[in-house]
């Protein structure tokens, strides 16, 4: 059947050329040629007899000679076909496959996303594990860490307080058991962690301005960042420095400027923060 | 040390497949939770729970930045949750929505199956299935309309039904033993009636 839909658009354009002509190509026999064959005394012409639209009105401003008609000479009982060629191929069609058929899907070992569990199969922590750990970072400790290390230390941080919500909906979502208490101090614990580093940055931020605004008044030290940022005046007592010194860079000049104003010694802390919490995370 | 930030800022930027924004985020506070996935969810499609400021691109840059994931896209949605009553004053409330978004992953992540009910003991399961058990029954007893039953339609207690079937034995055998055996003073060979003793 296929075979002789794909060759329908063919013999309706044959049907066209000549409607009564058979040829080797169409082997189906069409109704008319049988009632042909059953009226022997009807005439039958190879060419057209009816009346065509001929092009008789050449005169100017004649009408035209469009056939308005789209279909004509479309019949679904002498299964003519369209006018026009379908397009149509005889690829073969892919089967669907049963989802049990196909290979089971492995997941790459090295996957991001492995990081938001704490254990691979299991995904959430027991109680006992989740209890399982130490005190908060403390301000007092975090205040010899550099900026890297506390920009680490927050993003450990992070992913940790990622992987403990990832483990309190699926504890809930699954109906797993009790824990929830477990993981919301660990979550307090994480948390008073990140408080801490977000105090030592505030600190630092506030020497470093109060540092500055000592520098603008200090006669040793030039903000300008023309000269050397810092001209201790006891080792130069007797002579004028000399100005327009080449130097390091600005940045450097900066940060020498704020070493020299700032004791780290003299730094208190806030008797407010509260170190009850117990992680080192 | 700060040159070699840039320097793996830059890095990244070139190597990411995704045209890399200007904004530098230092030190996000925001909590992503990776949800497991529906029963005939794909595994290429991973489901995370946002905070409600993210949008698309956020969660492009975050898993491409935080957990090396790339994503071809992101499909978002918000779960608005039911008005609700407060607890002592009545008073109507809407809780806080939810953003949720999908996003498609280059490489697929399966998830592993839910623990079974077997190993749940060190989250004392047992205790948690009575605790919740007895919670909605307390619900269901607080809340819904209370069904009282005639007598007919309820199912008969336990000693009724007993009680009957015994009847129905002797009626059907005629007979009754007590199936005791009474002491002896009780036997009708030690029994004398004194009948001087009574008096009318």
């Amino acid at each position: 059947m296929a075979s002789s839909a794909a060759i329908r658009p063919a013999m309706g354009a044959l049907g066209r050329i000549s409607s009564t002509t058979t040829t080797a190509a169409t082997a189906a026999v069409t109704p008319r040629q049988t009632l042909s064959a059953l009226l022997p005394h009807q005439q039958i012409a190879s060419i057209s007899t009816t009346a065509v639209l001929l092009k008789r009105h050449k005169y100017p401003g004649a009408r035209d000679n469009r056939d308005y008609s789209k279909k004509r000479g479309e019949s679904a009982i002498r299964r003519t076909g369209t006018r026009w060629r379908l397009s149509m191929s005889d690829e073969p069609l892919p089967r669907p496959v049963s989802k049990e058929a196909l290979p089971p899907i492995e997941t790459d070992p090295n996957h991001g996303l492995w990081e938001f569990f704490y254990d691979r199969k299991k995904i959430v922590q027991t109680p006992e594990q989740d209890a399982a750990h130490g005190r908060a970072w403390t301000v007092e400790e975090l205040r010899h860490k550099s900026w890297e290390d506390l920009h680490k230390l927050w993003w450990v941080c992070v992913k940790e307080r990622n992987r403990i919500a990832t483990a309190n909906w699926e504890r809930r979502k699954q109906k797993l058991g009790f824990g929830e208490a477990e993981a919301e101090a660990r979550d307090r614990t994480v948390r008073s962690t990140m408080r801490a580093i977000k105090h030592v940055l505030t600190e630092r931020f506030y020497l470093w301005e109060d540092a500055r605004k000592l520098a603008e008044n200090d006669p040793e030290v030039d903000l300008s960042g023309n000269g050397p940022a810092f001209t201790p005046r006891q080792y130069l007592e007797s002579e004028e420095p000399a100005e327009g010194e080449p130097q390091a860079a600005e940045g450097q000049a900066e940060k020498a400027a704020v070493e020299a104003a700032v004791d780290p010694a003299m730094i208190t802390t806030s008797a407010s923060q509260s170190q009850q919490a117990e992680t080192r995370l | 040390m700060a040159t070699s930030a840039a320097t793996a800022v830059q890095q990244a930027a070139t190597k990411a497949p995704f045209k890399i924004g200007t904004k530098q985020v230092f030190l996000p506070n925001h909590v992503i939770a990776f949800i497991r996935p529906k029963p005939r969810q794909p595994p290429n499609l991973a489901t995370f729970v946002v905070p409600l400021t993210f949008n698309k691109l956020d969660l492009r840059d975050y898993l491409y930045h935080v957990y090396g994931v790339e994503v071809t896209s992101v499909r978002s949605f918000i779960n608005q949750p039911a008005p609700q009553r407060k607890k002592y004053t009545g008073q109507w409330f809407r809780p806080r929505a939810q953003k949720m978004m999908i996003a498609e992953l280059v490489k697929p992540f399966v998830w592993p199956e839910p623990l079974p009910e077997e190993e749940r003991d060190a989250f004392d399961y047992k205790m948690f299935s009575r605790m919740a058990k007895y919670r909605k029954d307390m619900e269901k007893q607080l809340y819904e309309k209370p069904d009282p039953k005639l007598r007919t339609q309820k199912p008969e207690p336990e000693p009724v039904v007993g009680l009957k079937q015994q009847v129905k034995e002797i009626i059907e055998s005629g007979e009754w033993t007590n199936e005791k055996t009474l002491n002896v003073k009780w036997l009708d060979a030690q029994w004398k009636e004194v009948e001087k003793d009574i008096k009318f």
